[in-house]
């Protein structure tokens, strides 16, 4: 019993991670409509600049708070240069180009960062027990800090002006359009939340494992999954459906082999899409 | 969809009529020998590679200086593997049908090996590789002679490890291996050798790389109160591991191969972590006048000790015996005669030798032994190497070579 | 040197039956298919271990389609009901899942020490004929494989397919269901991955998991892109230009020394990179498309 719960525990804190990149994702598809595969290397680029802001001011903080504005920087490049463009044509080119966008970030990292791998100089201590459970300090500051970044994404969402008309957008662009919502103004809040938030997620990622120029494209189908799981487009599915699949790998893959725990992220995936194919929080949309 | 006939055809023959880039011009036959660098210079195996092309061309230009081998210069041309079995073929083939080189140099991962050999044996090229799997030894890879191994194989280092948890008397030994032919390689052929000797093996769990954690693997493994860990693992996910291990608590003690257990693993996972770490690794052939030579190459190219790169000094006594096979086959020879001559210039009797000038001296006299800068290199019937191993234990910071174990 | 071109233009031929595969699912029908490398997979595994226990090449390489068809359909029954990017997802997923399963079940695949030693094909030939003949091969593959899609578009089944891709929708008010449809050319795209990647076991003579990452799934994605979708000649002039760049960037280095190899690599992924975002933008119908048509 006392397994399972650590077990859970570690899944909840790789979940989390899971769950944020996983917002991204389904940030942007719920407004710009396609699946952004640039959001795994929008993650390694964030984690990139936070290591350059930590080895600068000496200052996790500020390292992450770089690492947060060159992600959602990188997100309205994008958008500036690509993804405008796409606007009008159907999701798949918009994917696609996505795609592109993904590999000229990661090339770009490889050239000016070479290809072995960097670390976060965590300090490494001990765990302490809570109920016996282990506990460890660098697991809780993990998930302190995607748990903070959740609620400052759902305050924007829900407690701001364009954060509303954003949501607005996502539930019917052609309405919010009539009612007067500037698109442009839109997009370009989403892209520089979505990137930020990627940038936090591969942030964390860093921290719990390695830095290297393929550690974002290696996470972005967990996202994917996740955001799918969750409901494309639902901001909340995400995060939980992040949340399950993290503890299900970690609790079940004792079970059926360690080398199937990342076939178990589709195995759940197909499971529920099997009797919700809209995903766990999907709704029925009338129209795609 | 409307496609003419015309086009298709078109199509096709451009795909046949590449020569756009055949322009480059090779350098002159004849007089020369022409020998391919093929080495992971990206790709997983890209710690090493930039490092083993540099002394291929090292090496080379050593034994140019010393006048060529049996009055042939060496000349190198370099392809990248990408450590990818796909990539690492169409790279062979240019090698040998364009550049015509007759010998390939330093494939690293196993899967390349594997892939390549059959166009060196078809070709009847020779090929020296640093893979671990043991399939390469036999036929059918193997089934001409024409393959060097110059790194032992996997299962060498499993009984090396085997060795090493006796001596230091542990007992319950666990294994955690990444799931690839090299990683599962070691902990097999560990596993072979403890029980060989009567031990058993509490636990073994296999890992998939890239995951966000590997902590439910580790708990499965601490479970078993193991007091030693045996890893057939790689740089990143043992950093990952190591610093998940030491935040559960336990103390468990580690034994690493060194290609992972290497001065970056120290540095990623901090001194507290990593003290007291097996670092083991094939020995390069330190003591010897080889490896000064070698070192102080790698020093110029690298900017590093020769140490921090097991595979360059491989490469580096590739060039060597070859050029001295070469040497001792005389001028004109064709490569079944120059094959026929490396374990005569490599394995005892003979002269021992360190250097290629040297060794062109010595055949003057009679049967020479290079005693390469990687190992004491001599050949077995498969083309085998049983290089030492060497355990360094982590310190204070430090990887420092405690004792060297033979197998 | 020609032995080196001819082995381009296998390689080539091979990843023409993986694009031709891939046009008949997205080009014709509308299906995002990013599993495609899963297919191969399959295609390569069931050659190599069919031809280990002494199968013939005349076998290995129909048992391979039906094989990695038969693979398909259980995937097309769960998921094409679902949106197109959901399937997109979900096969992908399957891709790796079928990746992981040659890696984990070592009985039946020799996990991850892959199986090496392949019988070649037109074994009593040796060198530059032998070559020559499993180019011939390929090409007669491909022959087969266009003359049939040709076949296919002007038929019932293809102007169903194209109403499909057009407009789901409206195939639904009909009353046909689209899924069925979708399944048998996910089927079909699949079996030719699926000869492909027999050709593929058998030239280069060993397989392993790690030689079926998406990595594959994308350079073919990106061959029809530039090709352009929907046409048998964007698929065939599409993968000829990623071969010859892929090849021709080891001539570049020759040229340029200046680029070390490890940044060549990152090059050439963001060439790659740049290819992908200029075409969707300026030139969505490929270098083949009509220009007549949007």
């Amino acid at each position: 019993m006392r397994d399972i719960i650590e077990l859970a525990s570690i899944g909840l804190v790789s979940g989390l991670v899971i769950g944020l990149a996983a917002l991204a994702v389904t940030l942007v598809f719920g407004i710009a409509r396609f699946a952004n595969a640039a959001t795994g290397d929008t993650m390694t680029l964030g984690a990139y600049a936070a290591l350059i802001g930590t080895a600068w001011t000496g200052s996790f903080l500020a390292g992450g708070a770089l690492g947060i504005a060159a992600g959602a920087a990188t997100g309205l490049l994008a958008y500036h240069f690509v993804f405008k463009k796409l606007e009008q044509r159907s999701s798949v080119a918009s994917l696609l180009a996505s795609i592109g966008v993904g590999f000229v970030i990661r090339a770009v990292l490889g050239l000016v960062f070479g290809h072995g791998q960097q670390v976060f100089q965590l300090p490494m201590v001990r765990p302490f027990r809570i109920y016996d459970i282990r506990v460890q300090p660098n697991d809780l500051k993990i998930a302190a800090a995607a748990i903070v970044t959740l609620v400052v994404v759902f305050l924007i969402l829900h407690a701001t002006p364009i954060g509303r008309r954003m949501r607005a957008v996502a539930d019917d662009p052609m309405l919010a359009k009539v009612s007067g919502i500037a698109p442009k103004r839109v997009m370009i809040a989403l892209w520089a939340l979505a990137g930020g938030v990627s940038a936090v997620a591969g942030v964390l990622l860093g921290m719990k494992t390695v830095v290297s120029p393929e550690m974002g494209w290696e996470m972005l189908l967990p996202a994917f999954a996740a955001a799918v799981l969750g409901g494309i487009g639902h901001p909340v599915g995400a995060v939980v459906a992040g949340i399950l699949l993290g503890v299900a790998q970690e609790v079940v893959s004792p079970l059926v082999g360690f080398t199937y725990k990342i076939a178990l992220t589709y195995a759940v995936l197909l499971g529920v899409l099997l009797f919700r194919p809209r995903g766990l929080f999907g709704r029925n949309e009338g129209v795609r | 969809m409307t496609v003419t006939r015309r086009q298709t055809l078109a199509g096709l023959a451009g795909a046949l009529s590449l020569p756009a880039f055949s322009g480059v011009s090779f350098a002159q036959a004849g007089g020369t020998f022409r020998i391919g660098a093929l080495n992971p210079v990206t790709g997983a195996g890209s710690p090493y590679g930039s490092g083993m092309q540099k002394m291929i061309l090292a090496a080379v230009e050593a034994v140019n200086a010393a006048g060529g081998a049996a009055g042939r210069k060496l000349e190198v041309f370099a392809e990248d593997t990408q450590t990818q079995p796909q990539a690492a073929v169409l790279a062979a083939k240019k090698l040998i049908e364009v550049n015509k080189v007759q010998a390939v140099l330093g494939t690293w991962a196993s899967g390349v090996s594997l892939a390549v050999m059959p166009l060196t044996n078809e070709a009847g090229a020779i090929l020296m590789n640093t893979s671990g799997a043991p399939a390469l030894s036999v036929a059918p890879a193997n089934a001409k002679g024409l393959g060097y191994r110059f790194q032992a194989t996997n299962d060498r280092f499993g009984r090396a490890f085997a060795e090493i948890a006796v001596k230091e008397g542990f007992k319950r030994a666990a294994t955690m291996a990444f799931n690839n032919a090299s990683g599962i390689g070691n902990t097999e052929g560990f596993r072979k050798a403890w029980e060989a000797k009567g031990n058993k093996v509490v636990e073994s769990v296999v890992y998939e790389p890239n995951q966000a954690s590997y902590r439910g693997e580790l708990q499965k493994v601490l479970a078993a109160k193991p007091d030693v860990i045996v890893t057939g693992s790689y740089l990143a996910d043992t950093t990952i591991i190591l610093r998940e291990w030491f935040q559960t608590g336990e103390n468990t003690k580690w034994i690493i191969p060194g290609w992972a257990a290497n001065p970056e693993l120290v540095k990623a996972v901090g001194n507290e972590v990593a003290e007291g770490l097996f670092s083991v690794d094939s020995v390069s052939n330190e003591q010897a006048p080889s490896f000064k030579v070698y070192d102080e190459a790698y020093r110029k190219a690298m900017n590093q000790g020769g140490l921090s790169n097991v595979y360059a000094a491989m490469t580096w006594d590739m060039v060597i015996t070859l050029a001295l096979a070469m040497e001792a086959a005389g001028p004109n020879a064709d490569v079944a005669a120059i094959n026929a001559k490396i374990r005569e210039v490599a394995n005892p009797e003979g002269t021992k030798v360190y250097s290629f000038a040297e060794g062109k001296e010595a055949l003057k006299k009679g049967k020479i032994n290079y005693e390469g800068a990687s190992s004491v290199l001599d050949f077995d019937q498969f083309g085998d190497v049983t290089p030492d191993f060497g355990v360094s234990i982590v310190s204070k910071g430090t990887i420092e070579r405690k004792y060297v174990v033979k197998i | 040197m020609e032995a080196y071109l001819v082995a381009i233009a296998i390689v080539t031929g091979i990843y023409v039956l993986l694009a031709l595969g891939l046009n008949l699912q997205y080009g014709l029908t509308g299906i995002i298919n990013f599993g495609h490398v899963g297919f191969f997979c399959v295609g390569a595994y069931t050659a190599a271990i069919l031809s280990q226990h002494g199968v013939s090449l005349f076998i290995t390489l129909p048992a391979s389609a039906a094989l990695a068809a038969l693979a398909a359909w259980p995937l097309g029954l769960v998921s094409l009901r679902l949106r197109d990017d959901y399937f997109a997802i979900v096969s992908l997923g399957f891709s790796e899942v079928v990746r992981l399963i040659v890696t984990s079940e070592r009985w039946l695949t020799n996990g991850v020490q892959g199986i090496p030693g392949i019988p070649r094909m037109f074994a009593d030939l040796s060198g530059m004929s032998q070559a020559s003949a499993v180019l011939g091969l390929l090409l007669v593959l491909n022959l087969v494989a266009i003359f049939a899609m040709r076949r296919m578009v002007s038929s019932p089944f293809g102007r169903m397919i194209e109403a499909i891709r057009d407009n789901e929708e409206a195939v639904k008010a009909l009353g046909k269901d689209p899924a069925r449809f979708k399944l048998r050319v996910l089927m079909l795209g699949s079996a030719l991955a699926g000869v492909g990647g027999a050709v593929y076991a058998h030239y280069i003579g060993f397989i392993a998991p790690e030689q079926f990452i998406p990595l594959i799934t994308f350079q073919i994605w990106m061959a029809i892109i530039m090709g352009g979708v929907g046409r048998v000649s964007g698929a065939l002039v599409g993968t000829i230009i990623l071969m010859v760049f892929m090849e021709g960037s080891r001539f570049l280095r020759d040229v340029l020394p200046f680029i070390s190899e490890v940044e060549m690599a990152s090059v050439r992924i963001g060439i790659v990179g740049l290819a992908l975002i200029l075409f969707t933008i300026h030139r969505p119908q490929g270098l083949m498309g009509d220009y007549t048509r949007k």
